[in-house]
Parts: structure tokens; C-alpha cells; sequence
């Protein structure tokens, strides 16, 4: 109706968005070692090449990398099999649609709470397992929490991250069985056959879309590798934090060249998931919501 | 074919209850581990109970209520903010051309590929210049800058699919622009608000470690009192705080819809 | 193959949808079930082809009970409006896809597909992806993968409802034509009456969940069984009398019916009323309606209160005010029993 009215419209967001790449830039910078308040002032990409080779650092980026790769993949896989199992048994809305939805309500400093009553060496699981007769000491059971193999902070994740897949993936996969999988079972599939052929293959927009999503939200969060992770390695964005807030303020860089990497690395697997999806020809976008 | 009972279904069906058991025993386990007093090795259940988790939570010197009600006040502006924001952004980027609209589209998926880590520490020095570090207002704009993607999508949809007919409708009977949006288009968008508003409540109550940061330690929220507790593993209390951490929310979202639904159908009345 | 069904009731959400429905179709025949939105005859098609399970009676496949059979065994397939076109496959697999579904190797699947491309008038488009292709080509292409699931009862849901004027016409010609060459028993869903009387070997007209009539085209149309039948074909007046004795008596007028005797309502539909100007007529032009070929007139006999309307070729050198005599069609009248 007026030609200014866009402009005033996105005011704010351009605002919060000058703001948000000011912070962003003001990070990568300090990462080449330019901080003229601390008599910094060389581009330099020594940080980078420093911490490169670093034994803590690159055991730090292998403990992420495992914890969000190896959660993921396990997120998507039994994510996939839930919006079966509520598309399939026909309750893609009511109650146990709102179970799910519980799920991604709470706080991953919660689940870390969870972890901890459930999967420490006197957690109820253990208590279970020596009431089974399956383990004689709380000892025996294995250590999860704190420790480098990280099961704890992967099953953390798998706790929200399967009803997340799930409930981002349900409207779409719901709206293809109600009209292709029928199609296909009238065409002569049977019901395997249509899940496989039909249903699965064109509910792969929303499900790979979630996973990119939960794959770079677990590599770069902080929540659940501070509350349940190991001493040494730490995850990436916790040992970032910890040189952040070194009082020494020439560690600063350092900081600031792991938050680079950690970007790096975000950014190639959502590269690469828009390469794979582009030559696989995956149609079709969906919004996010997480 | 959802309507169907065959066999084929019973693994699914276990797996479907498997999966809401999953969810729902550790909410159990909260609420028990809060009213326990002892629960030693290696009993499946409390040996004795009692409210000493509670009390101690709520003991003055915890300063939990205080501290709850600056924290829903701080997610509910944030809430707000968001929806705000987002239903201005999505209205630009639904019914306008402009100069840089690829840009803002790019802009508002941004957060979605920069972990908040990464994003705080980059713009604390810059707070710490303009003086908004442990500020309110700080907390208040990245807590904003994190929620706005879901806002602004969900508000996307919703404008879109609503379309602007009806509003330029009232426009040509005569509503000056601002009275058309009020009257016609924001109660078709309520339930879009709502969305936005509980989405960004609780992105913005769950925060941990931009508050932490940005806050610095000053602006304190439920989590920030909880999780000392949590790292500590510390059972009992932070099963407290955890289960006042859920109660509180499922309250504020009863409240907001109730709240959202009662003024667009307000609006609705008027429109009468 | 010979379709039967067996007092077949379906509720959806608790609300009844088809009520005990019985309906017989011989080996070969086209049936057109006929009916207004809503009123059941899409659930029919879905029933029959095992997708919605009926909450009682029976469907018989060639004589033998086809209950038990699950649908994608029961070979009675649907092409649906909507076409549902499988968008990650190309044409030649979508058409394969069945034979696919059966264990039939790749080149023999290929074939079969450019050989049904051909029947189907898309000689070549076997490599087309499907968001290429127009909603006709759509359409020829869900008929090939429909009969190349080598169905025994094809079941076509309002195929033609969204495609436009001109390509309706080729469509129907080219489902008649294959429908022949194949001889396959075939449904068609149909809102459309004129597109039910063309097509079809017999109607079944359907309301609220149950069939009125079932019958041929000429015999639906001329006798139809009651008010609602008669409506969705022509509209037109109903003047209340009885039969005796061969003779319709009304109090506006006397004329033969071979009928039996009984109360009768006579359907008077527009083409039925032929007027000649008169000075002294007895009707009146109230309105006079330009419909291209034709003109619409309506008129009223003023002392009898009878209003009727009538189609007469332009042109014409009735005016509106004009008095004029009328006389009706014997052979067009429709004669309902009460």
C-alpha cells in the first residue's frame, strides 16, 4: 500500500541482523589474531595453524565429531522408524503425538538430569541390572557419564532428538502414504514394498532436512558435553568456552580460531547436504522447527 | 491404509510404546528423586520421602521465586518480541518486493548454521563496548536473535496461507490500513502468534549458556540457578528445580492460549 | 472380470457412508456411478478396491468372494483424480511399477511401458520426468500405469474433473476406446451427467450413500424412479395428477400415458414445451434468454397460475409480452410414481 512500508517491516530484523553478523565477524576476526584493545594487531592465521596441531584440540574436534555424527545417524534412523510406527498405527495426532512433542520441550540440562538419575554407576539402570542378577557391584556397570566414549551424551541426545526427527518428518510422510503409498498398494505393492519404493524415498526431503539440522545443532552445542562430558578430551564448544574465559586474555584467539573451525565444520556438512541433495535431486523444501 | 489394524503393525505398535515409555520414565523418576529423602543403593525405589528438596529450594536464600518470576517475565518479553518481530518480518517477505529481500531471507535462517557458542562469544566483546553485557536488554536481544527463526517461519507460512484479500477487503470498505491488519488479518494470525510465542518461550527459558555469558552472571534465570545443581549431580535439588522448571512452563503455555485465544476472539466480537 | 456387491455398508468416523449397497456389474461393461459430491461414490471405488474396509456384506471378484483379498493383491485398480504420479520416477517407471511390484525384469518392463506410452497416444516420453509433463499427459500416463497393473475391474475416480473442456472431450474418447480393446469391467465416479450418459453401458446413480437407480443411460434419463433422479439430469416443472386408465388427468390438462394406474407427478422439462405465437394464447413471455443456440422462454399461464419454461432453435420472432399457444411433447414428458 505505501512503498516505505517494507522498509519500516523488517527495521527491526535488519537491526538484530547487523547485530548478529557484527558479533559473527567480530569473532572471525579476533581469530586471525587482530585485537587492537589487547595490542593484537597482525592478520595472522598462526591461532588456526596452532591449534591444528594440537593433540587437546584435535582430540576435542574427534570427540564432537563422534558425539554429533554417531547420535545423528542413530536419531535419524530410529527417528524414521517412530514416524512409521505413528503414521502406520494411525496416531498422527492426540495423545501420543503430544508425548513426542514433551520431548522437544525439555531442556537438554535437563536430559543431562535424566542421564545422571538413569546412567551413572548407582543410576536406576545399574540398580535394574544388579537386581537382574546381570552385574554384582555398582562397579561392574559401565561407566557412561564423564568419560570419554560419551555414551551418556549420545543417548542424551537420542532422547530428544528421536521424537524431534519424528515430529518434523510426520506431517510429510503422513500426507504421502494417505495418497502415493495408497496409490502403490493399488497398483499392486505390498505394504513393505510401498513403505521402500514410495513413502520412504519421498519422505527423505524432511528427514534429511532433520538430520543436517540435529547434526550441526550437536556439534556445535554446549549443554550436554559440559554437564556429561569427560575431563580430557572436552567437546569442542566447551573447551572453546574454557580458552574464552582464560584469564589470561592473549588465549582469546585460540578461542576464537576453534569458533571458526567449529563454523568450518558446520558449514561443510550444511554444504554438503545442499551438494547431495542438489544431485540427487531431493524436491521440495521444509521449514524448520526446532 | 493408517485405519487398518493388521499384524504387520504389532513390531511398530511396540515400538511406538517403547518410545513414549522412554519419554515418559525419566519424568517419573523427576518427580520421585524430588520427594525423596533416601534412596540408597541398590533399591529400585526411595527407602524413605520427604519435602527437604523442596523446602530447600524454596529457603529465602535460594531466591528462587524472585528469581522464577524475572525469568518467565524475561521469556515471556522475549516471546513477545519474537512474535512481534516475526509477524513484521513475515509480512515483508509474504507481500512486498524490496531492496535486499534475498539478504533478509538469508539473514533469517542465519542462526540456524551458527552454534549459539560460537555466536555469544563473537558478540560478547561487542556488548561489553556498547555496555550491554550483563545487561537485561543483552540477554533480552540474544535470546531474541536465537528464537527468531522459528518465529519468522511460522508466521511465513501463516501469512502466506492466509493471503491479503480480506484485509485489502476492510482497506477498500474503507479501514485505514493499520485498523484492517488489527481487525481482520491479526486474529486470522493468532494461532501463528501463539506458536511463535511458546516456541520462543521456551527457547528462550531453556538458555543456559548465552544467559551465562551475556548475563554474565547478573541477569540470573531458572536455568542458570538449576544447572550448578545438575553439574554438581545433585539429584533431589535439581530434580526440584527441573520439575518447577516444567510445571512453570506448561503453566505459561495454559495462560498464553487461554490469553491469545480470549483476544482474538475479543476482536472477533468487535468485528460484529 | 464380473463385479458384485453384497449389501455393502462403510462408516467413516462413525458417520454411515454407503448403506447396504447392492450393485451388480457384468464381465466388460462400463458402469458410470453418478451422483453429487459427498454422497459416497468415491468411498464406493476405495471399498471395492480393499483401500477402505466395508463394515458390512461382501464383494465378489468373478463369482468368488474378494473380502479377504488385500488390496494390493485384488487387481482392481484406480486412477485417481489427483493422478498421484509417482514425482521420483521417470514416466517409463512410473508405468513399470506395477509390473515391477509382480517380479518382472527391466527390459521386459520397459517394453511393456513404451508399448502402453503408444497405446496411450506418448509415443516417446518414456524418459520425461513427471513434473515435465502437462495434466493430459498426466493422465495418459496414469491410465498406462493403470493398465499395466493389468487390472480386471479398472476404477476411475472423476478423472476428467480436472482437466479442461477440450482435453475432456479427447480423454474420454481415448478411456472409451482402451476400454473396448481391453474389454475391462470398468467404474467410473462421476459428478458430470451428460459425461455419465455418453460413457456408459448403465448409470448407477448414487445418493446419500445409497443407489437410487440403476440403469441404462436412455431408461435413466426417461424414467427416472424418483424426484431426485430426475432433477440431476434436466430440471423442470412437476405437475401433481393420477393415471386411470392410460389417460394422466391433472386440473390443467388430460393426456394419454401408457402407465399403470396410480398417483403420478409429470415432469414437464423444457424441451418438452413447444409454443406457436397466438393471439389468443394462453401463456404469456415473462422472459425471453439468449443461450446461444437456443433461446429460453419463460411463460405463465395467467389464470392457472402454471409457470413453465421452455427451449426453443433460434431464431425466433417471439418477443417478451407476446401471447402463445403451447403444446407438449408427449414422447418427453416423464411420468413419476408417487
Amino acid at each position: 500500500m505505501n512503498k516505505k512500508t517494507p522498509y519500516i517491516l523488517i527495521m527491526p530484523i535488519v537491526l538484530l541482523g547487523v547485530l548478529f553478523i557484527y558479533g559473527l565477524v567480530n569473532g572471525i576476526i579476533q581469530s586471525f589474531g587482530y585485537i587492537p584493545a589487547l595490542d593484537l594487531g597482525n592478520f595472522t592465521l598462526d591461532y588456526y595453524i596452532e591449534i591444528l596441531k594440537d593433540p587437546t584440540f584435535i582430540d576435542s574436534l574427534k570427540v564432537s565429531l563422534k558425539i554429533s555424527i554417531i547420535s545423528s545417524i542413530l536419531a535419524m534412523v530410529l527417528g524414521t522408524i517412530l514416524t512409521t510406527a505413528l503414521v502406520y498405527t494411525g496416531h498422527t495426532e492426540g495423545k501420543t503425538l503430544q508425548i513426542i512433542k514433551l520431548a522437544i520441550l525439555i531442556p537438554h540440562t535437563i536430559v543431562a538430569l535424566f542421564s545422571i538419575s538413569l546412567l551413572s554407576q548407582n543410576g536406576l539402570i545399574a540398580r535394574l541390572f544388579y537386581n537382574l542378577g546381570f552385574i554384582s557391584a555398582q562397579g561392574d556397570f559401565p561407566l557412561l557419564l564423564y568419560t570419554e566414549n560419551s555414551l551418556g551424551i549420545i543417548l542424551g541426545y537420542l532422547w530428544k532428538e528421536v521424537p524431534f526427527v519424528a515430529y518434523f518428518s510426520l506431517a510429510l510422510m503422513n500426507s504421502i502414504n494417505k495418497t502415493l503409498g495408497e496409490a502403490s498398494e493399488n497398483l499392486g505393492a505390498s505394504r513393505l514394498k510401498s513403505f521402500f519404493y514410495i513413502t520412504l524415498p519421498l519422505s527423505m526431503p524432511a528427514i534429511s532436512k532433520a538430520f543436517l539440522i540435529i547434526l550441526t545443532f550437536s556439534f556445535g552445542a554446549y549443554d550436554l558435553p559440559f554437564l556429561l562430558g569427560a575431563t580430557m578430551p572436552k567437546a569442542l564448544p566447551v573447551q572453546a568456552h574454557l580458552e574464552y574465559m582464560h584469564p589470561d586474555l592473549r588465549y582469546r584467539p585460540y578461542a576464537m580460531a576453534m569458533n571458526g573451525l567449529i563454523l568450518a565444520v558446520s558449514w561443510t556438512m550444511t554444504g554438503i547436504y545442499y551438494l547431495v541433495k542438489k544431485k540427487k535431486g531431493i524436491k521440495g523444501d521444509v521449514h524448520e522447527r526446532y | 491404509m493408517s485405519m487398518k489394524d493388521t499384524n504387520s503393525n504389532i513390531p511398530l505398535k511396540l515400538f511406538l510404546y517403547l518410545i513414549a515409555f522412554t519419554i515418559l520414565a525419566p519424568l517419573v523418576i523427576l518427580v520421585l528423586w524430588t520427594f525423596t529423602s533416601r534412596w540408597p543403593w541398590p533399591n529400585l525405589f526411595p527407602t524413605s520421602f520427604s519435602l527437604r528438596a523442596l523446602e530447600e529450594v524454596f529457603a529465602p536464600y535460594a531466591n528462587l521465586l524472585p528469581t522464577l518470576v524475572s525469568s518467565i517475565l524475561l521469556s515471556l518479553t522475549v516471546a513477545l518480541l519474537s512474535a512481534i518481530v516475526g509477524t513484521m518480518t513475515a509480512r515483508a517477505l509474504v507481500f512486498y518486493d524490496f531492496f535486499g529481500k534475498g539478504l533478509i531471507k538469508l539473514l533469517t535462517m542465519a542462526p540456524n548454521i551458527v552454534p549459539g557458542t560460537v555466536f555469544a562469544m563473537g558478540i560478547h566483546v561487542v556488548f561489553i563496548r556498547m555496555s550491554l553485557a550483563d545487561t537485561l536488554v543483552g540477554v533480552i536481544i540474544v535470546h531474541l536473535i536465537y528464537t527468531l527463526p522459528y518465529s519468522i517461519n511460522i508466521m511465513r507460512d501463516l501469512t502466506s496461507s492466509i493471503g491479503q484479500q480480506m484485509e485489502l477487503q476492510a482497506y477498500v470498505l474503507g479501514a485505514s490500513p493499520l485498523k484492517s491488519f488489527i481487525y481482520i488479518t491479526l486474529p486470522l494470525l493468532a494461532p501463528g502468534v501463539l506458536a511463535s510465542m511458546n516456541m520462543a518461550y521456551i527457547t528462550s527459558f531453556s538458555q543456559y549458556f548465552l544467559t551465562l555469558l551475556i548475563g554474565g552472571g547478573k541477569i540470573r534465570t531458572l536455568s542458570t540457578l538449576m544447572v550448578p545443581f545438575i553439574a554438581k549431580g545433585d539429584r533431589s535439588i535439581g530434580s526440584a528445580y527441573a520439575l518447577i522448571f516444567v510445571l512453570s512452563t506448561l503453566t505459561i503455555f495454559i495462560v498464553m492460549d487461554r490469553v491469545i485465544k480470549r483476544l482474538s476472539f475479543r476482536n472477533k466480537e468487535e468485528n460484529l | 472380470m464380473e463385479l458384485e456387491l453384497k449389501n455393502i455398508s462403510v462408516k467413516l468416523s462413525n458417520k454411515e457412508i454407503l448403506k447396504s449397497i447392492n450393485l451388480k456389474v457384468n464381465n466388460g461393461e462400463f458402469i458410470s456411478l453418478l451422483g453429487a459430491s459427498g454422497c459416497g461414490k468415491s468411498t464406493m471405488l476405495k471399498t471395492i478396491a480393499g483401500i477402505i474396509k466395508q463394515n458390512e456384506g461382501s464383494i465378489l471378484l468373478g463369482g468368488n468372494l474378494a473380502d479377504k483379498i488385500p488390496a494390493h493383491k485384488r487387481k482392481t485398480v484406480i486412477v485417481f483424480q489427483d493422478f498421484r504420479l509417482f514425482p521420483h520416477m521417470t514416466v517409463a517407471e512410473n508405468i513399470s511399477f506395477p509390473l515391477k511390484m509382480m517380479g518382472t525384469n527391466k527390459t521386459k518392463c520397459r517394453e511393456k511401458a513404451i508399448e502402453l506410452l503408444e497405446k496411450v497416444q506418448l509415443k516417446g516420453f518414456e524418459n520425461r520426468h513427471i513434473d515435465e509433463l502437462s495434466g493430459g499427459q498426466m493422465q495418459r500416463v496414469a491410465l498406462a500405469r493403470a493398465l499395466a497393473a493389468e487390472p480386471t475391474v479398472l476404477l476411475l475416480d472423476e478423472p476428467f474433473s480436472s482437466l479442461d473442456i477440450n482435453l475432456r472431450k479427447n480423454m474420454r474418447e481415448l478411456v472409451l476406446s482402451l476400454q473396448k480393446e481391453y474389454k475391462i469391467t470398468t467404474l467410473l465416479v462421476t459428478h458430470d451427467q451428460e459425461e455419465a450418459l455418453t460413457m456408459s453401458h448403465r448409470i448407477a446413480f448414487i445418493h446419500n450413500g445409497q443407489i437410487e437407480q440403476y440403469d441404462s443411460p436412455e431408461n435413466i434419463f426417461k424414467h427416472p424412479v424418483n424426484t431426485l433422479v430426475a432433477d440431476y439430469f434436466a430440471e423442470g416443472v412437476y405437475i401433481d395428477g393420477d393415471i386411470i386408465d392410460n389417460k394422466f388427468i391433472s386440473g390443467l390438462f388430460t393426456l394419454d400415458a401408457n402407465k399403470d394406474n396410480g398417483k403420478y407427478k409429470c415432469l414437464v422439462r423444457p424441451l418438452a414445451v413447444k409454443v406457436k405465437k397466438a393471439e389468443k394464447g394462453c401463456f404469456k413471455v415473462l422472459d425471453k434468454i439468449f443461450q446461444g443456440d437456443n433461446y429460453l422462454l419463460k411463460l405463465s399461464n395467467i389464470d392457472k397460475k402454471l409457470n413453465l419454461e421452455s427451449i426453443i432453435s433460434a431464431p425466433v420472432d417471439i418477443l417478451e409480452g407476446d401471447l402463445v399457444d403451447v403444446d407438449l411433447d408427449k414422447e418427453r414428458l416423464i411420468f413419476i410414481p408417487e
